[in-house]
């Protein structure tokens, strides 16, 4: 591991009028070839998150402080030029309703012949590109694919789309947002196994954003678990699933039913509800919910401490192994 | 046997082409007081028509369905009510299943006074009795749904289905539309009340792991018909039909880390369209294990050891 393909620095985002803090302090690196997950509930800033390394947060929403660098260039530095060239051909992003990212009223051969129109010029050979790249993800008859509308096609199937559009011009890095929260688990499946391969095969980075700790058990290598706006602890898979250290990441994991459990023993439940990150001052966000809070953690915010193997922001961590 | 549910078939016919869709094809189902009931099945399957049929919302096409001997369907109206109000049905999204312009006390107070529970002068302390049962504060009946939280919206859904006292509670994907860390404490609050209530629930989600953890028997689903059926360590510990393997093979489990490998053992194609129904068994096209036979041969739910039901003759251990 040498340098890091993308890496965000102390990244703050926040509303720009009457300022509310969304995302603070936010620092963590994909190194190439490596598949990193994102987790947290809804609120706590996995989305944001993913749309700022893009460039594309929404309107009245800005990055405050720190930076995202991907291959040495500051994306929050460069012209929207720039970052266009940049977007689609070296970090391209697969959405969560495919029904809303892509054309309703545009042919699918079309739109991804516009993704590679949109980066370079198109020749005799941009409509094969097109038919391998949605040969590759399992499209049935690409002929008859490239003259159908989106609304012709089930989710799982829009959703190869999808992930064909942002493979076509062979990206280094592929961030997916939840892309498979609305879909049917053998389908999801489905479309984990056929990430999974093209990741592999290419070896692609991946910044996978997900509500859903199962998703990602066998598909990334690392994990990043965000709660109110911050990172609360990050690690390879096997630490943070075998040894969750913050009281927040441990609550999440006892909360989840497992066929692992065969006494079907009573659910561990965090009581409360997570707070509004720009109403958390200083503190550790999770106190008010942890049962392991103490007077400095009202008082103090945590910083996230630790190696790439595994951090922790937490006064009072879980100790190894209990 | 208080549930009984007899060959059940719900069609539905397209208005513009004329198509009929058989969402439910023949389900036979009979559930035990106080038993749970999980139903599980990928979208399509038909599982949310079951409930909408059994809580007499729908009709079924054909067979019946009892409860406590009464018949659901095939009522007037009116002689419905005062079996209705004894099956109450939960929704996914409290969002949506509550009037977002109506106070959280009127909206349990008019289950009250609609049903006739209890007189005028009562309906305020039942309404906060009800909250209270279901871990609100009684300060909360003056809010409108968008003032709570999702978790304590899906509770004031639940207190409204027990506000008639019901025997059966159908949950159709009650914490589907949670965030992970409050669905613990809703499945925590339903198991609590089951036992305080003696309540029979069935628990209908794609979520394999949920119905597992609450159910004492399961039925899984597809296309319209029931393709295994036992109790849940029968289908979790011991499934037989490929699909209700297939599903568990595909339920995202964190009790399994860092292994690609789980990803690829994995269904091809998808299911079918329902108003096009393969021939045969209907799961036959993507099935690992299917015989030329079964695009022909209907399977039949046989039982295959006590009340351990698999709809597939080509299944073995």
């Amino acid at each position: 591991m040498s340098t890091p393909l993308l890496s965000v620095e102390n990244l703050a985002i926040s509303t720009i009028q009457d300022p509310r803090v969304l995302i603070n302090d936010v620092t963590f690196e994909i190194y190439e070839g490596e598949a990193v997950g994102v987790v947290g509930e809804s609120g706590s800033g996995k989305t944001l998150t993913a749309l700022s390394v893009l460039g594309l947060l929404p309107r009245g929403v800005g990055v405050t402080q720190g930076s995202i660098k991907y291959n040495g260039i500051d994306l929050n530095a460069i012209s929207s030029e720039e970052m266009r060239k940049i977007r689609g051909s070296e970090i391209s992003m697969v959405y969560q309703d495919p029904m809303t990212a892509l054309n309703p009223v545009m042919k699918l051969g079309k739109q991804l012949r516009e993704v590679i129109e949109s980066h370079e010029k198109a020749d005799s050979s941009t409509d094969q590109r097109v038919r391998d790249a949605l040969l590759e993800v399992g499209i049935p008859d690409v002929a008859r694919a490239m003259e159908s509308y989106p609304h012709e096609f089930s989710g799982g199937m829009r959703q190869r789309v999808m992930i064909a559009m942002a493979l076509i011009l062979s990206p280094k890095l592929l961030i997916a947002d939840e892309p498979t929260t609305a879909l049917d688990v053998t389908i999801q499946q489905q479309i984990l196994a056929l990430v999974s391969e093209e990741r592999h095969k290419r070896n692609m980075s991946m910044l996978w954003i997900t509500h859903d700790l199962g998703v990602v058990a066998n598909l990334v290598d690392r994990l990043i678990v965000m709660y109110a706006g911050r990172i609360v602890e990050s690690g390879t898979v096997k630490e943070i699933f075998t040894n969750p250290q913050h009281p927040y990441t441990y609550g999440l994991l006892s909360s989840l039913p497992t066929t692992a459990d065969k006494d079907r023993k009573r659910l561990t439940s965090i009581a409360g509800v997570p707070q509004k990150p720009w109403l958390v001052g200083q503190s550790c966000a999770f106190a008010p919910r942890c049962f392991k809070a103490a007077p400095e953690c009202s008082s103090t915010i945590p910083q996230l401490v630790g190696t790439l193997e595994k951090s922790v922001s937490c006064f009072h961590p879980i100790e190894a192994n209990i | 046997m208080s549930l009984n549910i007899e060959k059940v078939e719900k069609q539905y016919k397209i208005l513009a082409t004329g198509t009929l869709i058989n969402a439910l094809n023949g389900i036979s189902i009979s559930l035990e007081n106080g038993q749970t009931l999980g139903i599980v099945g990928e979208s399509g399957c038909g599982k949310s028509t079951l409930a909408r049929v059994i809580s007499g919302l729908e009709k079924p096409t054909v067979g019946k369905i009892t409860w406590e001997g009464g018949e659901i369907a095939d009522k007037a109206k009116n002689h419905l009510r005062p079996l209705r109000s004894r099956v109450q049905l939960v929704f996914q999204d409290p969002y949506s299943s509550l009037d977002p312009r109506q106070q959280i006390g009127a909206a349990i107070s008019e289950v009250l006074t609609v049903h006739k529970l209890v007189p005028r002068n009562q309906v305020t302390a039942r309404v906060e009795e009800l909250l209270s049962i279901v871990g609100l504060t009684s300060d909360l009946k003056n809010r409108y749904p968008h003032q709570l939280s999702g978790g304590q919206r899906q509770r004031v859904s639940i207190a409204r289905a027990l506000a008639s006292e019901p025997d059966l509670l159908i949950l159709d994907e009650p914490v589907s539309a949670l965030d992970v860390s409050v669905r613990a404490e809703v499945m925590n609050l339903l198991i609590d009340l089951r036992a305080k209530y003696g309540l029979t629930y069935i628990f209908i989600s794609h979520d394999l792991a949920m119905v597992r953890y609450v159910s004492d028997v399961i039925a899984v689903m597809y296309l319209g018909k029931i393709v295994e059926f036992g109790s849940w360590d029968q289908i979790i510990e011991r499934p037989f039909h490929p699909y209700t393997r297939a599903l568990i093979a595909a339920m995202p489990d964190h009790s399994i880390i860092g292994n690609p490998e789980t990803l690829s053992k994995t269904l091809q194609g998808e299911v079918p369209d329902p108003a096009h129904l393969p021939t045969g068994c209907a799961f036959h096209a993507r099935c690992p294990i299917s015989v030329p036979e079964c695009s022909i041969r209907v399977p039949l739910l046989l039982e295959i050891s006590p009340k351990h039901y698999v709809a597939c003759p080509e299944v073995s251990e």
